[in-house]
């Protein structure tokens, strides 16, 4: 595989088709290769956010999609990724190009297409519920769980800050951010402060996916799909224990069983995990079997995560330095990706043949899809 | 000649409605709540209850349809204090904090959002028993629960 991302911004001042058009054109020139060499194009993109039933439709032309296999996924860029990965292993297809986009920076607000996936009938009348309360209460159920602290949780918050102003795609990092600038930043829901939440972002991933003899004729250093699972949580949220994550329990031993991994912890070398609020980095570790249940504290206080730590997680910054709805999935899996290429600049990690990638939709992470990659 | 930022932008509002049936489970509810009652339904087979009541267990892929009562006192479970409130999607200050908990109704195995009032944000804590308030002249919707109070 390979892929390329815009700069994520806030607002990326052109329009949606422009975007699309610089970044895939960009991508096809930088691989030598034009429109004609996609065998199926597959884009993730959200319709409520883009006001357009059916949001792809002028998307097709600035990628290059006419007179061409095209479909889109309704759902993070990570779902469109497992379905490309299903197109390639039917045999029908030796390309297939993944391109995940969402504006939620600049062309509609970002809370409002979670707050539209609620049930209609009940909570939206009673008008309580949103996306930032759901996920205060995930942080505060882990906190009450395993003894998380305030500060234990700005670190995580912290961690992506820093990191990500390493990444240079990235919308939003500081370089040596504290826990106590996490907790100075506007309260949001107690105990979520704006920095531990995912700034609202306008950006586009690509990924191209390829079968192995095609990859071979097209990188000398092809990365690996070794293993890949999906599994879906019930929606409602007063029926489950938010502190952990168990269909990414399930995903992720899906995705350990097809790859062939017995002790993922220390076989793999770095994973990126889409938390676009800091108290799912720690629930979704553990959830993919990287730390012990509960173990946030320790793995904060130890910098057992850190780029430099035993097993660097999101050393991209990950979504709490960008998430553009829909890319955010794809962006993790193509920043792994980039890992094990040694390809990731001043993120990078010590050298490793293994990572896990990791995306989700849904208040709280209702669904989750898991992946192993390899060098 | 427009403004620049007319130039650039163009800003489309999109004004419809839609539609629900809200489903006999939730009209038996909102039924409910104009006689003060909370009603929830449990599962024949995990025995789970849960309120507001709908129509199948998608864990056991079983339909709903044991009615009980719950409450109206619960115990507050998680909560959150909300320092802003968004308003189509955006996030607005609020002048007081408002408070949010996660409240088990008596009798039932789910947790129900709800807004409580009569308690300083720092009463608040897992394991508050809270009552719930109804509306005095109900409207006939699921905000005639209003609030929970200490109870």
């Amino acid at each position: 595989m390979a892929s390329a991302q815009t700069r994520y911004a806030s607002d990326i001042g052109m329009p949606r088709e422009r975007m699309l058009f610089e970044t895939v054109k960009g991508f096809y020139d930088s691989l030598g290769i034009t429109r004609h060499d996609i065998g199926t194009f597959i884009f993730a993109s959200n319709d409520f956010q883009d006001g357009r039933t059916i949001s792809n439709v002028f998307a097709d032309s600035p990628v290059g999609a006419y007179m061409k296999d095209e479909t889109k996924v309704e759902a993070d860029g990570s779902f469109a990724y497992l379905y490309g990965v299903m197109r390639i292993l039917s045999g029908h297809y030796d390309t297939a190009l993944i391109i995940a986009y969402g504006l939620g920076g600049s062309q509609f607000r970002p809370y409002l297409v979670m707050d539209y996936t609620m049930d209609p009938s009940f909570t939206r009348q009673v008008g309580i519920m949103n996306e930032l309360v759901a996920a205060a209460l995930q942080a505060r159920a882990y906190m009450m769980k395993y003894g998380l602290t305030e500060e234990e949780l700005a670190a995580v918050a912290a961690k992506g800050l820093r990191n990500a102003a390493a990444n240079p795609v990235q919308l939003r990092g500081q370089a040596n951010a504290t826990a106590s600038d996490v907790l100075k930043s506007r309260p949001l829901y107690s105990p979520l402060h704006e920095f531990h939440c995912y700034p609202p972002t306008d950006g586009c991933c690509v990924m191209l996916l390829a079968s192995a003899k095609r990859a071979r004729e097209l990188t000398r250093k092809p990365i690996w799909v070794a293993g890949i699972g999906h599994d879906l949580d019930t929606y409602y949220l007063g029926e489950k224990d938010l502190a952990v994550s168990k269909s990414a329990q399930r995903a992720a031993a899906a995705a350990y069983k097809m790859a062939g991994l017995s002790d993922p912890a220390a076989e793999i070398g770095v994973a990126e995990i889409s938390a676009p609020f800091a108290q799912q980095e720690l629930i979704l570790q553990e959830a993919l079997g990287l730390f012990p249940e509960g173990s946030g504290s320790q793995v904060m206080g130890g910098g057992l995560s850190e780029i430099a730590g035993k097993l660097p997680v999101n050393p991209s910054g990950g979504a709490l330095g960008a998430h553009a709805f829909c890319a955010s999935g794809l962006q993790r899996i193509a920043d792994a990706a980039n890992q094990l290429r040694g390809e990731a600049g001043a993120c990078q990690v010590k050298e490793s043949k293994l990572a896990v990638a990791h995306g989700q939709d849904g208040f709280c992470a209702q669904q989750n899809m898991v992946t192993v990659l390899s060098s | 000649m427009a403004k620049e930022r007319e130039i650039l932008n163009s800003v489309v509002p999109l004004d419809f409605t839609y539609n629900y049936r809200v489903g006999i489970p939730l009209e038996k509810y909102i039924l409910g709540l104009a006689e003060g009652k909370l009603l929830g339904v449990a599962c024949p087979s995990c025995k789970k209850v849960v309120t507001p009541p709908r129509s199948i267990c998608g864990i056991c892929n079983e339909k709903l349809d044991e009615w009980v009562e719950v409450g109206p006192e619960g115990t507050v479970e998680n909560w959150t204090i909300g320092h802003v409130r968004l308003e189509k999607g955006e996030a607005k200050d609020n002048d007081e904090p408002v408070l949010i908990g996660m409240i088990k109704l008596d009798g039932a195995t789910s947790l129900m959002p709800g807004l409580i009032e009569g308690m300083r944000p720092e009463e608040l804590a897992a394991g508050a028993r809270v009552r719930a308030v109804f509306k005095a002249e109900p409207e006939g919707s699921v905000r005639d629960l209003d609030h929970f109070e200490p109870a």
